[in-house]
């Protein structure tokens, strides 16, 4: 394992820790330990940009982008020092985007639609649909990267050039992303060999090691485990931070990309395990030492075609490793089906029991038939990538990218204004009647679905228009170079190229639109205790003066979440709308909409930008996330949660859905704690539920940390498909958990 | 034929093992000076006032009030009567996840057993569903009660407070002479028993190696629980009206592994 003072440099690495650091920034620049002589600070880095920018501004956009990143490659400042196994770049800033995305992305601005754009604006003001262009969000192929090394990548992608040259296939576009590749991984082979040139000349215990280890990954594919961890890790760093792609996982599987290596150095006695761990620990402290808000992924486990588990032993040694150093990134995606062995399930609840946040447990079952539900083959399904927080993706195959944040909660409000929303003062929604003229629940129903139904419809018009641009804006030589679909169409990944060309609808404030709902009709048409235009009136009002009708709107049985008949059945023919009307859509990349159960932030966003509702919240208060109850809502316990969750039909939600538990730290104490932790898992899981996570909280412990921050320094929060320290939240986040809390106590 | 029934608790998970749901009849012929579910100790309905929910509704000062509709959940009632056929639903919507948890229904009180006929219907139809099935039972009940429910329970969850009567006597005002009995003749019979010792320094934390003692012939004990003393159940005293008779002190974190490691020795 990891020494302490290597601990102590590698966590300076990416930022100085005792520097205010903002963990919403995607990662921390500027560390320590780098070698001022490799190159160029950031200033001069820019300045050389400007003076290329004037030799390329005529080139097609993939050869002028590689050659940008190019210019920051070849003289970035290298870190190869005695405390790390892992090289290292200075300047982690995407500073090539300054002389290209950012451009084209302006220029893409002017040739939008002009009424698209205002739309998405207005959307965005009025917390109706947070939407923009999501131009970087993808998994590579690490199976080819593994089997070809970067050099291999590129001979593959100079052989599919010749063929589309010999076929009398290429044309100008397709000769600029093959140059575009050919530009940027040679870049990268020349990174590698710079840095191999520098650690040759040390003589620290690890540098003949980390010399032998670049030199092959500038040569060929890697030899063995360490090589394997190094060459992932290049591929992160100068993905996320030059080339301006997130890489939403690490490996196809960590697990299972790794354990060819793992196998082939323990039979041939060139590692130990305990060698094995050792560089896990530093590998994973990496992610740890970068600290971003939103985590990084990587995923585990899964099944194979005979029906087996790919889970192994090095499946366990990661999560062993991951245990002691202690951290709370990267985050841990589980695959999980009735196959999962004990030991993981038993190390994972361990884990979440003794408060490691980092976990989410993703069903297959449901997200094979999910992933099935857009055309892919069961092989396909059944080899997927978790990406992101816990989205599916076809392994290889498929970019899908965030379209609308559509907010069904706005939806209802928009319903008592007819459109208009009172937060951006405008015309939000379509015209659905004054409210006045509603005179049943029926109506008042239909009209909330059209408003609805007009914030998707929209919402795919803004992404069809905005997505043009994607490869205009930001062409994506490196991750597209992995992917031989892309080669073969001569395409790139985002423009095209892939087999599943997708975007993502995302269904949010989805349990606050159905308790209002149903607030509407128990309160209004059932016991006529208020008129309609009576509620308008209270909720522009925030309720005041009607304190004790908030308190039975809050008190209802009917609320999702508590496996109440009426309200479930309300919730599922909901959730079956919002799903029918995006996926399978065509979008205008060839491929199509996926409905997606997820908030990420927008629960507290567009919480924000939501007034008061029919259920009893109060303006500007968090909606629903996900596909779980409104806070607090769930009365009836974690059981009848599940029950009301998977009524929804959780694979109708082709990109993901999600489920939060939040459970009592003596619900799974003890021995029959894991028999409880498993019952919920399997349950879900029968009853074809997608991913779940769990919170393990009491509300006293609650109460102090926020009392006595300083207490609780490592006091770990899952908030939606990541998790972040307690302190880290803002005072009114932090209110929504304690108040969630009150409900298991 | 109805019951009492003074709480349905889902999601139960230290009433037997796994995921459960447990049903708290009303009534207990035992008076535990330590008692956490004062409700179930009388026969009869009660309605509980917890003053600090009040929302000034005033819904309990109409007549005909029903504590349901009070707003704040300040009045609470203890005490439903119930038939066969509106508790089984309940107890049959987290079937699934007694399956995977390997949990199950437990009939707890009070003492179910002093309303043994419903009981042992009630766990007859949860048998015919294949549903786990236990009894937690303070024992103080007629042999002629505990044959009713044998042929339908998994486990019984068996209290045991003291071996000496006098101790006895002193924490719960009845005599442990039957309380014994039955518990070797449930033995007898070759029925699963989790025995669970309500840890109370105050008043047996000398009974502990006794307990020990008398267990040690026994054949199908499962398991030997320590469930250490607290006092959360004092609001609950105050909002029923009744005299708070609940221990000052609180077991340490020492004595209930010193507890745990005697019974261990056994």
């Amino acid at each position: 394992m990891i020494s302490s003072t290597d601990r102590y440099f590698i966590e300076r690495k990416y930022h100085n820790p005792e520097k205010e650091f903002d963990a919403f920034k995607r990662m921390a620049y500027h560390g320590t330990g780098y070698i001022e002589e490799s190159g160029l600070d950031d200033e001069q880095i820019l300045d050389g940009l400007a003076q290329l920018e004037k030799e390329t501004e005529h080139l097609p956009h993939p050869i002028a982008r590689a050659m940008a990143i190019k210019y920051v490659l070849e003289n970035e400042r290298i870190y190869i020092n005695e405390h790390d196994y892992f090289v290292g770049l200075y300047s982690l800033g995407r500073l090539a985007n300054k002389t290209t995305f950012e451009k084209w992305a302006k220029d893409s601005q002017s040739l939008r639609d002009a009424d698209t754009l205002e739309c998405s604006r207005d959307f965005n003001n009025s917390g109706a649909v947070m939407i923009w262009t999501d131009y970087d969000h993808v998994v590579p192929d690490w199976k080819s990267l593994m089997e070809l090394g970067f050099s291999g990548i590129r001979e593959r992608s100079r052989e599919y050039r010749k063929l589309h040259e010999k076929n009398g296939t290429m044309n100008e576009e397709k000769s600029a992303f093959f140059e575009g590749i050919e530009i940027e991984y040679s870049a990268i082979i020349d990174l590698i060999d710079r840095m191999y040139n520098i650690a040759k000349e040390q003589t620290f215990d690890k540098s003949s090691k980390i010399a032998t280890c670049l030199k092959n990954l500038r040569d060929g594919k890697p030899t063995d485990f360490y090589e394997a961890l190094q060459l992932i890790y290049i591929y992160f760093i100068v993905s996320e931070s030059v080339d301006s792609y997130q890489v939403r996982s690490l490996g196809n599987g960590l697990d299972g990309t790794l354990l060819p290596f793992y196998e082939n150095d323990i039979a041939s006695g060139k590692y130990t395990k305990d060698d094995i761990r050792d560089f896990l620990s530093y590998f994973l402290m990496q992610w740890s030492a970068i600290g971003n808000y939103w985590g990084q992924p990587f995923y585990m486990g899964g099944t194979n075609l005979d029906g087996s588990t790919k889970y192994n032993e090095l499946s366990y040694e990661i999560l062993d490793v991951y245990d002691i150093l202690e951290i709370y990134n990267p985050k841990i995606q589980l695959k999980i089906n009735t196959n999962t062995p004990d030991f993981i399930l038993n190390k994972a609840f361990d884990m979440v029991r003794r408060k490691n946040a980092s976990f989410v447990f993703c069903c297959e079952p449901a997200m094979i038939k999910a992933v099935m539900g857009y055309g892919a083959t069961y092989e396909e399904a059944l080899n997927m990538d978790i990406r992101g927080c816990y989205e599916t993706g076809v392994r290889a195959n498929e970019v899908s990218s965030t379209s609308g944040y559509v907010n069904a909660a706005k939806a209802v409000e928009l319903v008592f204004y007819n459109g208009f929303d009172n937060i951006s003062k405008k015309q939000i929604g379509i015209k659905t009647g004054e409210i006045s003229e509603i005179k049943t629940f029926e109506d008042f129903y239909f009209a909330f679905l059209k408003q609805w139904e007009y914030l998707i419809q929209q919402s795919m018009k803004i992404t069809n228009d905005a997505e043009r641009f994607l490869a205009f804006v930001n062409p994506s030589s490196m991750y597209s170079a992995t992917i031989e679909t892309s080669l073969k169409n001569g395409r790139d990944g985002y423009g095209g190229g892939v087999k599943f060309n997708n975007n993502a609808m995302l269904n949010c404030g989805f349990a606050s639109a159905v308790d209002s709902l149903m607030a509407v009709k128990e309160f209004v048409f059932d016991k006529k205790e208020i008129s309609l235009t009576e509620m308008a009136e209270v909720l522009k009002n925030n309720w005041k003066g009607y304190e004790i009708l908030q308190i039975k709107a809050k008190k209802s049985p009917h609320k999702y979440g508590n496996n109440d008949t009426i309200t479930d059945t309300y919730a599922s023919a909901m959730a079956s709308y919002f799903a029918n009307k995006v996926n399978n859509v065509p979008n205008n990349k060839g491929g199509v909409y996926k409905a997606i159960f997820h908030s990420a932030r927008a629960f507290v966003i567009q919480g924000e930008r939501t007034g008061a509702l029919p259920d009893g919240r109060n303006a500007g208060e968090e909606l629903s996330k996900n596909a779980s109850a409104a806070p607090g809502m769930d009365k009836n316990g974690v059981t009848a949660l599940i029950e009301s969750a998977t009524k929804l039909v959780p694979s109708d939600y082709h990109e993901s859905f999600c489920l939060d538990v939040m459970l009592h730290p003596s619900a799974i104490d003890g021995e029959n704690g894991f028999n409880v932790f498993k019952g919920i898992l399997m349950t879900y899981l029968k009853k074809d539920g997608q991913s779940i996570q769990f919170n393990v909280f009491n509300t006293d412990t609650l109460r102090d940390a926020q009392e006595n921050p300083e207490k609780y320094q490592n006091l770990q929060v899952r908030v939606c498909g990541w998790n972040t320290l307690w302190n880290n939240m803002s005072k009114k986040e932090q209110d929504a958990y304690i108040l969630r809390s009150e409900n298991i106590q | 034929m109805k019951a009492l029934i003074s709480d349905i608790k889902r999601f139960a998970v230290h009433d037997g093992d796994g995921i459960r749901t447990t049903v708290f009849f009303k009534g207990c012929p035992l008076k535990c000076v330590w008692c956490h579910n004062p409700e179930s100790i009388s026969f009869k309905p009660q309605i509980a006032f917890y003053e600090n929910k009040c929302v000034g509704c005033g819904e309990c000062k109409k007549e005909n009030f029903n504590a349901e509709n009070c707003l704040g959940e300040a009045r609470v009632l203890y005490g439903k009567e119930m038939t066969i056929e509106e508790l089984l639903p309940l107890l049959l919507e987290d079937k699934d996840f007694y399956e995977t948890s390997g949990g199950g229904v437990t009939l707890s009180g009070g003492e179910c057993l002093c309303q043994a006929d419903f009981c042992a219907e009630l766990l007859k139809r949860l048998k015919e569903q294949g549903i786990h099935t236990a009894v937690d039972t303070c024992g103080f009940v007629s042999k002629e009660n505990i044959d009713k429910v044998i042929p339908y329970t998994d486990i019984f969850l068996y209290d045991v407070k003291a071996i000496g009567s006098d101790v006895h006597i002193k924490c719960t005002g009845q005599p442990n002479e039957i309380i014994l009995e039955n518990l070797k003749y449930i033995d007898s019979l070759g029925k699963n028993i989790e025995i669970r010792i309500p840890f109370v320094p105050e008043y047996n934390s000398d009974q502990i190696e006794k307990i020990a003692k008398f267990l040690k012939p026994l054949k199908n004990i499962k398991a030997v629980k320590v469930l250490p003393y607290h006092n959360y159940a004092g609001s609950k005293y105050t909002a029923l009206g009744m005299e708070n008779t609940l221990p000052q002190i609180l077991p340490t974190e020492e004595e209930i592994k010193k507890a745990e490691e005697t019974l261990a020795q056994y």
